[in-house]
């Protein structure tokens, strides 16, 4: 027996990653188009593991609990039921539809017959066709150097769609990607990507809705790239509703040429542990990106957002605002980041981050960064951490309601501010309806009933 | 109904209440006049129950019942009513909301049925044109972006519809113009009730020649040092506080 010098192939691998590098094996890099893919993001992620503390980005986030499970590769491990199904319908909402089940496209489910100008296409598929503009988006945003779980993603990379809309394209409905995790038995590890290529001057509503059933104890890594060529309009949603027991991973890389511009809407509400990581370029002049978050955070949950915008071109704006609810034991991490590349004159960056604590075990770490290498930019940031306000809550017992109703309405207030920016109005009620937990007409309470679209 | 008695309280360890007598029948209105810091506001906090006050001595029995054991939500389910000096600007909750999550929670306790959206809507618009008020206040957040004067207004909506039995208004006329106080006068008037009493907290005597009280009491230190008809408020006008500081201390 022969001892090999000490490399970092030796260093103990976890449970998790063990079991991703034995899925990886079974599998093989394939030899499509994506195989260079695959094996590019696995080397990467070989390199850098599951992220632990030391990292700067994953301070406050851990996964050792993640690192401990052993997950089997990404499909469905059982036939889903109508009560699954149902979980994924939003009231309302009149989209096209793809359902994922474990991370896997079911086509029987879905309903992908767009209106000409829309192409979705399985991911794998538009891989494997020589010379897609999927090959050229995929990977090309989401950097798999800093980004290990991205890197994770794409060395399984193939679950998933591409998403092309043509020049000038609208399509008249939006686009609903509804991600199903279901239990069985062991867990799951799926991996799906989202590659958008928003040709110039189109438009597309886009919802990425993740629910799950049962007591998963599963992993969703989910990745989405955005590509919008000049003067695309995208309006986005990641709606993150999965069991409290499951894992959530995420992250949204856009890239924004000439007058293109991007809204997204980040909303968590479940998972044990949420991770979204999004990052925007505003490569071009005239770009603009809008960040709204929203998560509510109970019981020991706990979600960590990390944004980050780059101005890289001048005249660029971006406008960010994400609240949170901590009650219980939740945990809530924010940083946010704008980065302001010399010659990126003339723009116009704001953040906010503002966090409401209902309890006094609830914890929340928050960060807004600037790093400014031009002079002439418009930029604010803050952050807040605060409880109920005394007097708005003396306010509305006066008046005869209960502590516990009272506190609900100003919950509510506070989150409403994120809601009210939703222009979809299916998802908008959705929200209202879980910020506004056992309230009595939910419906009544924020815009009342005027404001049907 | 209300029996005020050796009222001591403090705020931040700072004794601002140092003895307070004051008696309130059924059907009676009360004017409470007096200086800038004297006390009044926080007497009106004390009545409602808002936290961060100390009693350190004394009664307050209201219907026979010790007020001070009773949180906040409780007493004005049983009809106490404070119309705010500062109300407070909640966005995000609409103002509809607001009244009828307070004024079904005041007819559950009286074992009163929900009012229905309809019969809520007709209630709330009836009260709103006697309060000169636009519908769209309703859709709006509570007390958001309102005027001064709107705000107040909205206080008197608020008991038009919660008809309290004790209602204390703290400063409800200041900021009002002549108008919006006439109107908010008779809003006031007309729920003049042999079951109900009202205290206006005021600075200006000309609220009182709106609505007539029965009694005008000085407040100064900490205490109700003078009692007396409506003529008492123009002796005020005259004379200031002065002579009724230099009464109390000795
Ligand atoms: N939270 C607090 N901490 C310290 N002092 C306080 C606090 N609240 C009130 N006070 C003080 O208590 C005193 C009485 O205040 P209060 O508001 O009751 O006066 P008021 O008679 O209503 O005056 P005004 O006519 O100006 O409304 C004032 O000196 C005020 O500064
Ligand atoms: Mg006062």
């Amino acid at each position: 027996m022969t001892t090999a010098p000490a490399t970092r192939d030796q260093r103990r691998l976890s449970p998790a990653e063990a079991s991703f590098a034995a899925t990886w094996a079974d599998r093989g890099p394939g030899n499509d188009g994506a195989t260079a893919l695959r094996a590019r993001g696995f080397a990467a992620f070989e390199a850098s593991g599951l992220p632990a503390g030391r990292r700067e980005a994953w301070k406050y986030t851990s996964l050792r609990a993640l690192a401990r499970r052993e997950f089997r590769p990404a499909g469905p491990v059982r036939a889903p039921r109508p009560e699954d199904l149902a979980a994924l319908d939003i009231e309302g909402l009149d989209g096209l539809r793809a359902v994922f089940i474990n991370g896997r496209l079911v086509p029987e489910l879905s309903d992908l017959d767009g209106d000409d100008g829309l192409q979705i296409v399985p991911l794998s598929d538009a891989l494997a066709e020589r010379g897609h503009r999927a090959l050229e988006i995929a990977g090309s945003i989401a950097c798999v150097d800093t980004h290990p779980l991205a890197a994770l993603n794409q060395a399984f990379v193939g679950d998933g769609v591409f998403i092309g809309v043509s020049p000038g394209a609208a399509p008249s409905r939006p686009l609903h990607l509804m991600f199903l995790s279901l239990d069985g038995g062991s867990p799951v590890a799926a991996h799906p990507r989202v590659v958008v290529d928003a040709a110039p001057e189109s438009a597309l509503v886009l919802i990425e809705h993740y629910t799950g059933r049962g007591e998963i104890r599963n992993l969703t890594n989910a990745v989405t790239e955005l590509r919008l060529g000049h003067g695309a309009v995208v309006e986005h949603y990641r709606l993150q509703e999965e069991p409290a027991t499951g894992f959530h991973i995420g992250g949204l890389h856009g890239w924004l040429e000439r007058d293109a511009r991007l809204i997204s809407h980040n909303l968590h509400f479940g998972a044990a542990l949420a991770r979204l990581d999004v990052g925007v370029s505003l490569a071009e002049p005239g770009a603009e990106v809008v960040l709204n978050g929203l998560y509510l955070v109970d019981g020991k949950r706990h979600v960590d957002n990390h944004t980050r915008v780059d101005h890289l071109a001048p005249e660029t704006r971006s406008d960010e605002l994400y609240r949170g609810v901590v009650d219980d034991r939740g945990r809530a991490v924010f940083n946010g980041k704008a980065v302001v590349h010399p010659d990126a004159q003339k723009i116009e960056a704001h953040q906010s981050n503002r966090n409401l604590l209902l309890s006094r075990e609830a914890e929340v770490d928050t960060k807004p960064e600037l790093e400014i290498y031009a002079d002439d930019v418009k930029c604010s940031h803050g952050a807040t951490v605060g409880q109920l306000d005394r007097n708005a809550l003396f306010y509305l017992l006066s008046r005869g309601i209960s502590r516990k109703v009272a506190r609900d309405m100003l919950t509510f207030a506070f989150a409403e501010t994120v809601a009210v920016r939703i222009p979809l109005a299916a998802v908008r009620r959705r929200i209202e309806a879980r910020i506004a937990g056992a309230l009595p007409d939910a419906r009544m309470i924020g815009h009342g009933v005027e404001d049907e679209a | 109904m209300l029996k005020v008695t050796n009222l001591h309280a403090r705020v931040d360890d700072k004794a601002i209440l140092t003895g307070l007598d004051l008696e309130i029948g059924a059907g009676e209105v009360h004017a409470i006049m007096g200086p800038n810091g004297s006390g009044k506001s926080t007497l009106a906090n004390v009545l409602a129950g808002r936290d961060g006050y100390e009693v350190t001595e004394g009664t307050v029995e209201y219907d026979g019942q010790d007020l001070l054991a009773l949180a906040p939500e409780e007493r004005a389910r049983r009809g106490v009513f404070l119309a705010f000096q500062y109300p407070v600007e909640i966005p995000g909750v609409n103002n509809a909301y607001l009244l009828k999550a307070a004024l079904n929670a005041i007819r559950a306790h009286r074992g009163e049925p929900e009012l229905d959206a309809f019969e809520f809507l007709a209630l709330v618009k009836e009260r709103m044109e006697l309060m000169h008020m636009d519908e769209s206040f309703l859709n709006r957040g509570v007390n958001e972006g309102f005027s001064g004067g709107e705000k107040k207004r909205n206080e008197i909506l608020q008991m038009a519809i919660l008809e309290p039995r004790l209602a204390v208004l703290d400063e409800t006329d200041s900021g009002l113009d002549i108008d919006a106080l006439k109107v908010v006068a008779a809003g006031v008037n007309s729920l003049r009730d042999p079951e109900r009493a009202i205290v206006m907290v005021t600075h200006y005597q000309r609220l009182l020649d709106y609505i007539e009280p029965d009694y005008v009491h000085v407040l100064s230190g900490g205490r109700i040092v003078k009692t007396g008809d409506r003529t008492l408020a123009l002796e005020l006008e005259d004379r200031g506080y002065d002579w009724l500081r230099e009464a109390a201390s000795v």
